[in-house]
């Protein structure tokens, strides 16, 4: 379903292994998955990374300095991984409890 | 800079672009209320009116206007955020995301219901029969219902003191609908359509925030309002503009005749302002949450009270004043708490 669904969903997606996943990794494949190769495209996926942490879906359960630039050199890079209510809204990606 | 510093001052900046983005909907939305209010002296609105009167009274030439309005402004709306969306790249994800009905975009069609002939129509309603002063304070009780609605749907978190701004803000809407009611009742006359207009868009505006803020869970916010819009378009022109042409009202004619210069430049106005100001809105609440972002977004009032007495030289009634000063001072409590260490606003 790569490159199918909406970013978010997708993004939910990769977290469901339950691993910790480092923000820039993500950002990476899905750029690639969906084609959005410019800056604007990965500040924009990892808003939606930062928008999922926000709502409770993930969780970052660890944080260091860009010192090498993978991402953007000086930033915060951070490793999250996917809470119950993540759980919850990726298994479903659904609202059924509303 | 340890670790911990930093990402306390990471959170602090994505707090504070949610505040902004609230804010920059505050100001659109308050500007907003001029185009709002003149597009009922402008053709052929003002006409539609007094040929409606004629037959059907005032009050019902007032709702068919106030829907014709709202149609065409939700129109203008979708024009403004398709151009936003296309610079932005994601039409791809529009479609992506129009496509998962079931989880995602069905919460968009219905905050549409509630934003949109609930909301909107109830707010043009409003400013037709009372004014545009009433109409957008009454408006202000909003992020009571939409936060009391997040707490009880999705857990998000309602500090105390939030709670308190939540009561000043529910006197002070007391004090705007009561307050005038008293005034009206004692002159002789009460236009209680308008107060029932400014109710509906208080409930509207609040219900919808508390439905979109579970589908911004999964979508983006661009694209998520674009969507809203698409479904309240639909809502006017598939279904309650033809059911008023059908019972006779003159909905289609007038609509046509809308297409002249000056008032699809006025319409175009809104359609800007009331765009960007919902893409703000939505953009706010996964970054503060929807308490905080209607909090904030609820200084909208005061901007519209502003901006309506330097434009329209609109001087509002005492009780409006009074009754929209208390909400905003509600407002500031209920966004002045200290957001913490919070990553998340849940209460996980």
């Amino acid at each position: 379903m790569a490159g199918l669904r909406p970013i978010k969903f997708r993004l939910l997606e990769l977290f469901t292994d339950e691993k910790e996943h480092w923000n820039n990794e993500i950002v990476t494949q899905i750029q690639k998955e969906y084609n959005m190769n410019s800056n604007f495209g990965r500040d924009s996926i990892n808003f939606d990374i930062l928008e999922l942490a926000s709502g409770g879906m993930l969780k970052s359960v660890e944080s260091k300095v860009d010192e090498d630039g993978v991402y953007k050199k000086g930033f915060l890079l951070h490793k999250y991984v996917i809470t119950d209510f993540g759980k919850v809204r990726s298994s479903d990606a659904c609202l059924e409890y509303v | 800079m340890d670790i911990r510093e930093l990402k306390k001052l990471e959170n602090k900046r994505k707090m504070n672009k949610g505040y902004m983005w609230a804010l920059f909907c505050a100001i659109l939305w308050g500007i907003w209320y001029i185009p709002g209010t003149i597009i009922w002296a402008v053709p052929p609105f003002d006409s539609m009116w007094v040929a409606i009167d004629a037959t059907h009274g005032g009050s019902m030439a007032t709702i068919a206007v106030a829907l014709l309005i709202s149609g065409f402004n939700a129109l203008t709306v979708i024009a403004a955020l398709l151009v936003w969306n296309g610079v932005l790249g994601k039409f791809g994800e529009m479609k992506r995301t129009l496509k998962e009905f079931h989880p995602c975009s069905k919460w968009f069609f219905l905050a549409s219901i509630f934003g949109g002939p609930i909301a909107i129509l109830g707010s043009f309603i409003a400013i037709g029969f009372i004014g545009a002063g009433f109409a957008a304070v009454a408006a202000l009780l909003y992020p009571v219902i939409g936060s009391v609605l997040a707490r009880q749907w999705y857990g998000e978190n309602i500090s105390k003191r939030a709670w308190m701004g939540i009561l000043v803000i529910i006197v002070g809407g007391l004090t705007i609908f009561v307050g005038g009611a008293i005034t009206e009742i004692t002159s002789g006359s009460i236009n209680y359509i308008g107060y029932i207009g400014g109710l509906m868009a208080a409930l509207g505006w609040g219900i919808e925030g508390a439905i979109a803020g579970k589908g911004l869970d999964i979508a983006e916010p661009d694209v998520g309002i674009t969507i809203r819009f698409l479904g309240e378009a639909s809502i006017y022109w598939i279904i309650l503009i033809p059911i008023f042409a059908l019972i006779g009202y003159p909905m289609f004619e007038y609509a046509l005749a809308a297409f002249n210069p000056l008032s699809l430049i006025v319409l175009g106005f809104a359609g800007i302002t009331f765009g960007y100001c919902y893409v703000s809105w939505y953009k706010s609440f996964p970054l503060i949450g929807v308490g905080r972002g209607q909090g904030i977004g609820n200084l909208y009032g005061l901007c519209a009270v502003i901006f309506m007495y330097l434009f329209m030289a609109q001087v509002p009634a005492w009780t409006v004043l009074v009754g929209g000063a208390l909400c905003v001072l509600g407002s500031f409590v209920m966004i002045s708490e200290e957001t913490g260490d919070a990553e998340s606003l849940r209460g996980e």
